[in-house]
């Protein structure tokens, strides 16, 4: 394994009284799309200005490219940053709002000027050059601070919530322009958002924060399939959480009761034992549905409560016996073929392999 | 579609019409008229004449004060500019929204007082044995002239304009979005080149307006070049009130009083234009 391109240290950042990022160790690595994600609050805009060194660490080491950047002053870095709020320069035009870094490095003024021009032609909004930044709209704006941080050939992207100002269509669209420009650059791209369908979308890894920590690391699958705590499970959202205690041991896998029944779980090798508290989540497009009580190990009868549309998707919201919550994700054309109603009584099952055992609470 | 004679918004624009009319642009056109007058005897008589035009406008002292005014006032405007900039630039990015209410309260204080007042306070200040010179002497230096020089001139301008300078200044740079700056830093601007390259640019607006302010002010103000600067080169605002004491020549200082307002109109149109020009093609 090749030397990562930054390493968070037991990282801390306070604010006087507040914490904001506590004991963080992180390692990115070349040319991968990292995208940190949590709600406001969270750690994750300190810890990205962390590495662009608008805010030192309090404690802790920041390294990049095995230097130690602690000190380091954000003028001396080459860690362009696209903004939430874009940070255009107003009083400029497009070209020269992309040429500002290249000036501040001292490059000349045709050389300058080739290169915006460029990637002002490959974010494909040569023609709006010489505009003034107000005249844009928020995609050609949204492209514009792509291309200043761009042309200063960086080995890092900085992104924080560039998208949260589009209109949805939009988003989709720059989600495509981003991971393209990614692969075709090879360059690392650290990505601070707030929603999940941008970071699952995008990412190569994800980060999970959560009040000043690191809750979850790991591939936008893994931390969909198998979310490692309470957090992450209810934060991915969609996921059926059943908490219980153990009833039998087996191997790979644990038998859990819990007060809507008993199901088998996958568990990860952590030791456990019997009559220990446990906690298992299913995805709800893992669950299926049918008339007929099924054979399999893990299986539930619940009332049909609600359901919600989204495109082609839809989202049930049934209840066990005992009052827990389920939800079921299915491609509306097979809830048709089912006929159901509201109050429907129903079965739900599951295989062994989908449901899995978190590591901790 | 007929536009509708509105009785009751016209009754409201009214007053404020009709005011304008009577104290401003009335005398105006009644100064304009009198700059055509002819004094004979002493006694101003209506006349529509080019002779005070062709007189003042020919006359060499004219010129000098014309321009040693011009000059006097921007050179205090300069001075008013730069002193206030590092205070109002530390009370918009440095102070917290506290400090910076506190300040500019403190800052409007001196207009409680009035400005001849204050003017006069100078006297004791800067005199051969006021307090600068008495501190000066306890280290050998001095006793300097600073009474009746353009020192004085200038040092009354800015007891005048510079805690108005700082205000406006103030709150105009407290205005300027601070991501702009950090974004400037992350592309590698050094922290001091920061002021060039976004503070100013995106403040330009209204430091050019504090500078006109500043500017039209010491132009027409009379009390600082009369008490401090002693009045041996006399502004315009000195100039007028000898035109009309020496032979009632009111006509002739009518013409000195449009020409002031000629040039502080041009010198308001051109900073306002520069003030809200805008970069790059629209």
């Amino acid at each position: 394994m090749t030397e990562p391109l930054v390493t968070f240290r037991n990282v801390k950042k306070h604010f006087g009284e507040f914490v904001a990022v506590r004991e963080m160790d992180l390692d990115i690595h070349a040319g991968e799309f990292l995208a940190i994600m949590g709600s406001s609050g969270c750690g994750k805009t300190t810890t990205l200005r962390m590495l662009a060194g608008l805010e030192a660490p309090t404690s802790g080491e920041i390294r990049i490219g095995g230097d130690l950047m602690n000190e380091v002053k954000p003028h001396e870095r080459e860690t362009p940053l696209v903004w939430q709020s874009l940070a255009l320069f107003p009083f400029l035009s497009a070209r020269e709002n992309v040429e500002f870094g290249l000036k501040m490095r001292g490059v000349g003024k045709e050389e300058r000027k080739r290169r915006a021009l460029e990637w002002l032609d490959r974010m494909e909004i040569g023609e709006f050059a010489e505009r003034n930044i107000t005249t844009l709209s928020g995609g050609q704006k949204q492209r514009v601070a792509l291309a200043r941080s761009l042309v200063m050939e960086p080995k890092m992207l900085l992104l924080d919530e560039p998208l949260s100002a589009l209109d949805a269509n939009l988003v989709i669209r720059m989600q495509a322009v981003l991971t393209r420009l990614q692969k075709e650059l090879g360059i690392t791209f650290v990505y601070v958002t707030h929603s999940q369908s941008e970071a699952f979308a995008m990412a190569d890894r994800v980060v999970i924060m959560s009040q000043g920590e690191i809750a979850q690391v790991g591939s936008p699958k893994d931390i969909y399939r198998a979310p490692a705590n309470r957090f992450v499970a209810e934060f991915v959202g969609r996921n059926n959480i059943l908490s219980g205690t153990v009833a039998s041991l087996d191997g790979e896998t644990v038998t859990i009761s819990t007060p809507s029944g008993a199901f088998v779980a996958t568990a990860p090798d952590t030791a456990r034992s019997v009559g220990a508290d446990a906690t298992f989540v299913v995805s709800a497009d893992l669950v299926s549905v049918s008339r007929e009580e099924p054979t399999g190990e893990n299986r539930v009868l619940c009332t049909l409560i609600s359901e919600e549309f989204v495109g082609s998707m839809v989202t049930l919201f049934l209840e066990s016996a005992d009052g827990h919550e389920f939800k079921v994700q299915m491609q509306e054309r097979d809830l048709i073929e089912l006929d159901l109603h509201n109050d429907d009584q129903i079965w739900l099952s599951w295989a062994v392999q989908n449901a899995h055992v978190l590591d901790h609470e | 579609m007929k536009r509708k004679f509105d009785l009751y918004a016209m009754t409201w624009r009214l007053p404020i019409i009709f005011w304008q009319l009577l104290f401003f642009v009335g005398p105006l056109l009644f100064m304009v008229a009198i700059s055509f007058f002819v004094v004979k005897n002493y006694r101003m008589t209506e006349a529509f004449e080019m002779v005070n035009w062709q007189k003042m406008l020919s006359r060499g002292y004219f010129w000098d004060s014309y321009w040693y005014t011009i000059f006097i006032a921007g050179i205090s405007t300069t001075v008013a500019m730069l002193l206030a900039f590092p205070a109002s630039f530390a009370l918009a990015f440095r102070a917290s929204d506290n400090l910076r209410r506190w300040a500019i309260f403190l800052l409007i204080i001196p207009f409680f007082t009035s400005y001849l007042v204050r003017t006069f306070s100078w006297y004791v200040i800067l005199a051969e044995s006021g307090v600068v010179n008495a501190m000066l002497g306890q280290i050998g230096l001095g006793p300097f002239k600073m009474l009746n020089t353009h020192f004085g001139t200038v040092i009354g301008y800015l007891t005048l304009t510079l805690p108005l300078v700082v205000i406006l200044q103030t709150v105009t740079m407290a205005n300027v979005d601070k991501t702009l700056i950090e974004a400037a830093r992350n592309l590698g601007c050094k922290p001091l080149a920061t002021i060039w390259r976004v503070v100013l640019p995106l403040s330009k607006t209204g430091l050019i307006v504090a500078a006109l302010f500043c500017f039209i002010l010491s132009f027409g103000d009379f009390v600082a070049p009369f008490y401090l600067g002693g009045s041996q080169e006399p502004t315009l605002p000195i100039l007028i009130l000898d035109t009309t004491k020496s032979g009632q020549q009111w006509p002739r200082a009518a013409v000195v009083a449009i020409m002031m307002m000629a040039t502080l109109f041009t010198i308001a149109f051109a900073a306002i234009a520069l003030a809200y020009r805008k970069g790059g093609a629209r």
